[in-house]
Formats: structure tokens, C-alpha cells, sequence
């Protein structure tokens, strides 16, 4: 009976007896919902335009918050790093495109998902020697990222809201929208369905393969950067980094691996559904780091009622 | 996929051959000293400066004194990435060509821990691994000097009680750590200190992947309203938690870690916001000291450092205190070439060395150490030395000392160690037994 009301009544006579902390709560959530939707969106891109699961995602959101900082350390100013960090990335994804996807074309997906664990332990190496592996400082205020906090006293409480994290979720639905309407709108977004859709189709009216590829590939470095300056503003940009890419991996099951709308609504449900489990029943009832599973259990749920993912594609095979 | 895999190779072996030092192949006058290393992965930022300082005074001993009494020291590397199947695998690797033993995670000990009876190579964890091995008779391989996790948390309860932990009676103490072996090391002490003194301890796990996002922990401790924090942080989640301290705006002066966890790069991170933050060490950095000169001299000037100078590594804490490690080490060995009239040390002779180690004030002062580490010395019963340490207070800028020589009680602690020295004998029967007699 005790453990019962542990579960059923109390966390929510929590909830309502300290609003001003619920509110809180979720908004941490929402904030990690939106980086998670962002490393998952990385993900999306890639598969959807080359049916590659990228295992070198979350290298590629180290190794381009590296080039940042580190481009700042060699004394450009941030806001010709910014830049020139972004012609990093897309000649990172001409060399991939040109060294390991164009031979690999036709392959199996499995060979292409070897080779994208290839370009994470070149990257781990290559970003380690030119860089060094010690934890560098974001150059959040060099880039005009506002730091410092609002704070409200709602219900005669006190909720705290970072200015940094405002600008995080303001600058990802930016982006998100950016992205979407350059998928839906432009030429060559179309195209990326297109592949997305049927490959031989698309090349028989002239699509170019290694164009789109390597525009997906700039993309997902575009979004590895923004996600590697909001979550390196928060602990320093390390090699660390790189396991927040496995926060992604549930919001893909939830989400579907093909679907940018699942990745947002993915990310921002298991941010926010994580962070209020961890805090009214994981670390009264289960002693807490229940986000280490939590996301994978949602997931597991979801996938026992929809094994395509909330938004993914049903695939119908006929035999 | 061929020219990925030329580049891939290229930039693994550009990686990793700096590493060995040079000029130390393998020889019948040299002694192979392999160091379970991690450079690489979420844990690389706090392990690099001390690799470096390990491999730094190794280098210089080699440098100034033609090696140990004529003896090249082998200073081998092997990357874990602070993953403990790795350092298995490392260990299995080097084992045949081995003196020693240095996991360098409590992970890694743990699991190496039951191998050291059979393959009879020294384990040496200076201030890691698991607490209990202090305890000589049952961990007859093992060393972890000059002080445990217990001894640590000690003095942290000792420092934040001003010296009577009585008066922490009615207190809530959250301990924030890492949800690794490594974190919960202390938590046994903690919670049979508290049910002493009638203070509170809630432990608050860390995971790997949560360890730059602490919200949900950070959160916890608004709602605990904790008198204090101790932390048994590592790698990234010092950063992280001190980040977020600062982003809740918890007193920087309630907010105590180990020695893991007072990292100068971590503190740079928020500069003058983590003014005020302690961490207990029983090491302390002095560039002056005549043998971090010598180190400068012989090592970092003659071009043979792998340090980021640009970011002042040489004085920090980690980097001075991985060279303090390996003092401890040549101290071992150089005892054990006294004893044993001989000049390459045998793994078995090298054990003899370490526990009988004795780092007074007049040996630290010949090593050019003095007051870098707390004298202490080891036996064959104690393979811990308890040296005490230094509580340090982040000033803005750099970590200053805010205590003097501080001291563990052994009544809670050496009960405790005995416990859990029976305990894991027990768990790993047969285990053998010493009675000190050599």
C-alpha cells in the first residue's frame, strides 16, 4: 500500500505542492529535448538521403566544436572561426563523400555502417593530434551567446531560467525550421527526398548521388556544430562529448530513423518525460540515474505497438 | 576504402608514438614500467595531465641520471579509454614483460585485483582502487599509497566539521558521484560515519552519458537542500557538476571533492564563479621544487614533453601530481635495488620495495619534493601509508592551500578495512594469506 501511494499519489502531491519546481523541471527537459532532437536530426539526414545509420555522428559534433575553440585559440576571432569551421565540415564531408561512400557504392548497409565507425576512430585520432584531448572552454561570449539567468518567483517560489539555454532552444527551432523548409521548398531538398525515397528512381531523372551526399554530410556537420557549441557551453568542449551521441538513439527508435518530424517530437518527449521520472520517481524510489534507461524502456513501449517508430515509415514487404 | 584505411592507420600510429618514451627499448639493464593510460575518450581531459606527469618524470630520471643507478626505466603506454575491458586486455597484454602494474581506474583494479596472486606482478593505485587494500595481509600484490578513498573522505568530514564531526549532527550531506566503482567507494564509510554522528548522506548517482548534462542531479540537490556536496567526480563530470553549481548557485565554499576532482583545468571553466570550491589532495604543485626543475630542465625544454605549455599544465595540480606518482614508483624500485643488491628489479623484488617504502621529510627533501607530498611509509601490513592531505581552495585563478597536514581517524576506517578485506577473501576463495613475517 505504502509503495503504491509511492508511486501513484506522492510524486504528483509533489508536483503540485512545489509548481515553481515543476516548472523548472520541465524546462531542463525541454531544454535537453532539444539537444537531443538536435544530435538525433544529424542522424535523420543521413539515412534518410543514404540509408547510412552514421555511427560517426557524435565524433563529428566533437571534432567540429574542436575546430571551433581551436581556431580561436590560434587566435582567429570567433566570428571568422564560426565560418571557417563550417568550410571544415564541408570539406570533411568532400573527403568522406570522395574517400569512403563513392567506392562503397551498391555495397550492403552494413558496409557502410563499418565504414562510418572507420571515420570515427580516424576522427578520435586525427582530432586528438592536431587538437590535444584536454577540455577546452566554449567560446560562448566571443559569440555573442548571452549568459547569466531570468528569474521568476512564481507561486511564491523561484524558477531560474539560463539566458544561454534560451538562446539554445530559440537558435534549434531556427534551425529545425531552416531545415525543413529546405527540405520541403528547395530544389535540392526535394532531391534528398527523393533519394530518400527510391534511389534508382532518383538517379534515373538526374539526380546526382555524390551532390547530395555530400550536402547531407555538410548538413549533419552543420547541426554536429550547433550541437557541440550548446552542449560544450555547458561542461567544456572534450572528447567527452562524444557519448551524448547514444542520447539519440532512443529518440530514433521513438521518433523512426526516417523521420525529421519524429526526431523533434522524439527528443523533446524523452527530455522531458526523462527528466520528470528521474525527479519525482527515480531518485526517491529507484536511487536515481534512471536516465541512463529510461529513454530505452519508452522506446521499447512504443516500439511493442508501432515498430516503425511514432513517425516512421510502415514498410509492407509482399512475399 | 583503402585510402581510409592507410589514413586510419597513419593516424593511430601518429597517435600513439609519442607515448613510449625514447631511447627506453627494452633491454636486459631496463625495467618495463606500463601505465594503463587513457588519452582518448569522455575521461582523456583529466587523465592527460597526469600521464604527462608520470611520463614526464620518468623521462627526466632518465635524462639526468642515466636512468636508476644505471637502469634505463621502460615507460611503456597502453590506451584503456578508462574502459575496464580494455585494461584487462592491456594488462593480459604486458603482463609477461611487467614490474608493475598501474590500472589507473578502480574498474580496472578491481577486476585485475584476483590476478595478482597468480601472476605475481605488483598493482600499484596511488590514492584509487579499492580501500581495502591497505590491508597487506589479504592484498598481498596491491598498494595504494599515500592515501585511500576512505582516508579522504575522512578529511573531508573532518575539514567541513571544523574538526568534531559531532557537530555535523543533523546534517544532510550529498554525496555526488560517479555511477561507476570509482564513485561508490566511499559511500560505505560515509553512511556508517553517519549513523555515528547523525548526519545524513544521499548519495546522487552520475552516469557516463549524463555526465555534461547534471540538471536532473543538480535539481535534486535544490530540492534536498543539502549542507553540503562532496563529489567523487572524474573525466567530464567535474566540469559538469562545477558548472552547474555554479548555473544553481549552490556556495561554493559547501561544495567539497577528492582528489579527482580538483582538476585546475575544470575550475578554468568558470574562472572567479568557482571561487571558493575545495578539493582534499595529498599532493600539493610547486614549480620551484628542485625536482619539477629538473623536469623543466631535462624533459620540457629538451623538447621531449607531450604538455600544452600554452595552458600552463606543467603547474598544475594533475600534471606535478602524475609526477609525484611516479616518484612513489622509483622510490619502490630504487628500495628494492638497495635491498636486494641488484640493479633490474624483478616484479616479485619490486613488491618488497613498495612495501617498504619510507618517504620522511629527509628522503622528500633529497628527492627535491619537499612538501609537494605528505611523508608517509609503507609496510608490509599496511600498503597504504596514510600521508594525510591538504584541504585546497580554488582562488579564482589557481588551487591554494586552505589547510594544513590533515589526518584520517583509523578507528571507523581500519574496522571498515578489515570488514572488507575478510569479506573479499572470502568471495574469492581460495585466496592466500600473509602473516608479514619476511
Amino acid at each position: 500500500m505504502e509503495l503504491a501511494y509511492s508511486i501513484l499519489v506522492q510524486p504528483f502531491a509533489d508536483m503540485v505542492g512545489a509548481p515553481d519546481f515543476l516548472i523548472q523541471v520541465v524546462w531542463e527537459g525541454l531544454v535537453s529535448g532539444v539537444l537531443y532532437a538536435l544530435i538525433a536530426l544529424g542522424f535523420v539526414l543521413i539515412y534518410k538521403s543514404s540509408r547510412i545509420f552514421n555511427f560517426a555522428q557524435g565524433i563529428m559534433v566533437v571534432f567540429a566544436a574542436l575546430t571551433l575553440v581551436g581556431l580561436h585559440e590560434r587566435g582567429v576571432p570567433a566570428l571568422l572561426a564560426l565560418p571557417l569551421t563550417l568550410l571544415v565540415m564541408l570539406a570533411l564531408a568532400v573527403a568522406i563523400e570522395r574517400v569512403v561512400l563513392r567506392p562503397l557504392v551498391n555495397q550492403p548497409d552494413i558496409i557502410l555502417f563499418m565504414a562510418t565507425i572507420g571515420i570515427t576512430l580516424f576522427l578520435v585520432g586525427f582530432g586528438e593530434l592536431i587538437f590535444g584531448g584536454e577540455n577546452k572552454r566554449m567560446i560562448t561570449s566571443e559569440l555573442g551567446i548571452p549568459t547569466g539567468s531570468f528569474e521568476f518567483e512564481p507561486f511564491g517560489g523561484f524558477v531560474s531560467i539560463e539566458q544561454g539555454d534560451v538562446t539554445t532552444v530559440v537558435g534549434a527551432i531556427v534551425l529545425v525550421v531552416a531545415l525543413l523548409a529546405f527540405l520541403n521548398r528547395s530544389k535540392m531538398g526535394r532531391a534528398i527526398r527523393a533519394l530518400g525515397d527510391d534511389h534508382q528512381a532518383a538517379l534515373s531523372v538526374g539526380i546526382s548521388l555524390s551532390t547530395i551526399w555530400v550536402l547531407v554530410w555538410f548538413i549533419a556537420g552543420v547541426i554536429a556544430l550547433a550541437t557541440g557549441i550548446v552542449w560544450g557551453a555547458r561542461a567544456g568542449v572534450s572528447f567527452a562529448l562524444e557519448v551524448i551521441a547514444y542520447k539519440a538513439l532512443p529518440v530514433l527508435m521513438l521518433g523512426g530513423l526516417e523521420s525529421v518530424t519524429g526526431a523533434i517530437v522524439g527528443g523533446l518527449m524523452i527530455g522531458i518525460l526523462e527528466k520528470l521520472f528521474e525527479i519525482y520517481w527515480g531518485q526517491p524510489l529507484l536511487g536515481g540515474n534512471t536516465e541512463a534507461w529510461f529513454a530505452y524502456m519508452l522506446a521499447l513501449l512504443v516500439l511493442l505497438f508501432r515498430p516503425q517508430g511514432l513517425f516512421g515509415e510502415k514498410i509492407i514487404e509482399r512475399v | 576504402m583503402r585510402a581510409l584505411y592507410k589514413a586510419t592507420l597513419l593516424s593511430a600510429v601518429l597517435a600513439a608514438a609519442p607515448l613510449a618514451l625514447p631511447g627506453a627499448a627494452q633491454a636486459e639493464d631496463s625495467v618495463v614500467l606500463p601505465n594503463l593510460s587513457y588519452r582518448t575518450g569522455p575521461f582523456a581531459a583529466t587523465g592527460i595531465p597526469l600521464m604527462n606527469g608520470q611520463r614526464d618524470y620518468i623521462a627526466m630520471i632518465n635524462a639526468r641520471d642515466g636512468g636508476l643507478n644505471g637502469v634505463k626505466l621502460d615507460y611503456q603506454e597502453c590506451e584503456t579509454g578508462y574502459d575496464t575491458a580494455k585494461g584487462v586486455e592491456c594488462y593480459e597484454k604486458l603482463k609477461s614483460s611487467s614490474a608493475v602494474t598501474q590500472p589507473w581506474s578502480t574498474g580496472i583494479t578491481l577486476q585485475v585485483l584476483p590476478k595478482t596472486n597468480v601472476d605475481k606482478i605488483p598493482l600499484l593505485a596511488p590514492g584509487y582502487g579499492f580501500s581495502a587494500m591497505q590491508d597487506g595481509k589479504t592484498f598481498q600484490w596491491a598498494y595504494n599509497p599515500p592515501a585511500s578513498y576512505w582516508d579522504g573522505a575522512d578529511m573531508i568530514l573532518k575539514n567541513i566539521s571544523g574538526g568534531n564531526l559531532d557537530s555535523l549532527k543533523g546534517k544532510k550531506i550529498v554525496l555526488l558521484h560517479l555511477d561507476a566503482p570509482y564513485g561508490k567507494e566511499p559511500i560505505p564509510l560515509l553512511e556508517n560515519l553517519g549513523q555515528k554522528h547523525g548526519f545524513t548522506v544521499v548519495p546522487i548517482p552520475v552516469g557516463v552519458k549524463e555526465m555534461q548534462n547534471q540538471s536532473a542531479q543538480w535539481l535534486q540537490i535544490r530540492r534536498e537542500k543539502p549542507d553540503f556536496v562532496l563529489m567523487w567526480g572524474w573525466g567530464a563530470m567535474n566540469a559538469g557538476a562545477i558548472t552547474e553549481a555554479v548555473k544553481t548557485k549552490y556556495p561554493m565554499d559547501q561544495f567539497v571533492g577528492i582528489w579527482w576532482s580538483g582538476f585546475d583545468g575544470d575550475l578554468k571553466l568558470v574562472g572567479d564563479q568557482g571561487k571558493g570550491y575545495r578539493s582534499i589532495s595529498w599532493s600539493y604543485p610547486n614549480s620551484e621544487a628542485p625536482v619539477m626543475k629538473d623536469i623543466k630542465k631535462y624533459v620540457v625544454d629538451a623538447g621531449q614533453s607531450l604538455i600544452n605549455q600554452a595552458e600552463g599544465e606543467f603547474d598544475s595540480v594533475f600534471y606535478q601530481r602524475g609526477a609525484m606518482i611516479s616518484m612513489i614508483l622509483v622510490e619502490g624500485l630504487r628500495v628494492a635495488q638497495d635491498h636486494f643488491n641488484t640493479k633490474v628489479v624483478s616484479a616479485d623484488q619490486l613488491r618488497w620495495g613498495l612495501e617498504n617504502m619510507k618517504l620522511d621529510d629527509a628522503r622528500l627533501k633529497a628527492l627535491g619534493a619537499e612538501g609537494m607530498l605528505p611523508p608517509f611509509a609503507t609496510t608490509c601490513a599496511d600498503h597504504t601509508g596514510h600521508s594525510g592531505a591538504w584541504m585546497l581552495q580554488w582562488n579564482g585563478t589557481k588551487f591554494e592551500k586552505s589547510s594544513d597536514l590533515l589526518q584520517a581517524d583509523r578507528g571507523e576506517i581500519d574496522g571498515l578495512v578489515e570488514k572488507a578485506a575478510k569479506d573479499y577473501a572470502a568471495a574469492n576463495q581460495p585466496w592466500p594469506a600473509s602473516e608479514c613475517k619476511m
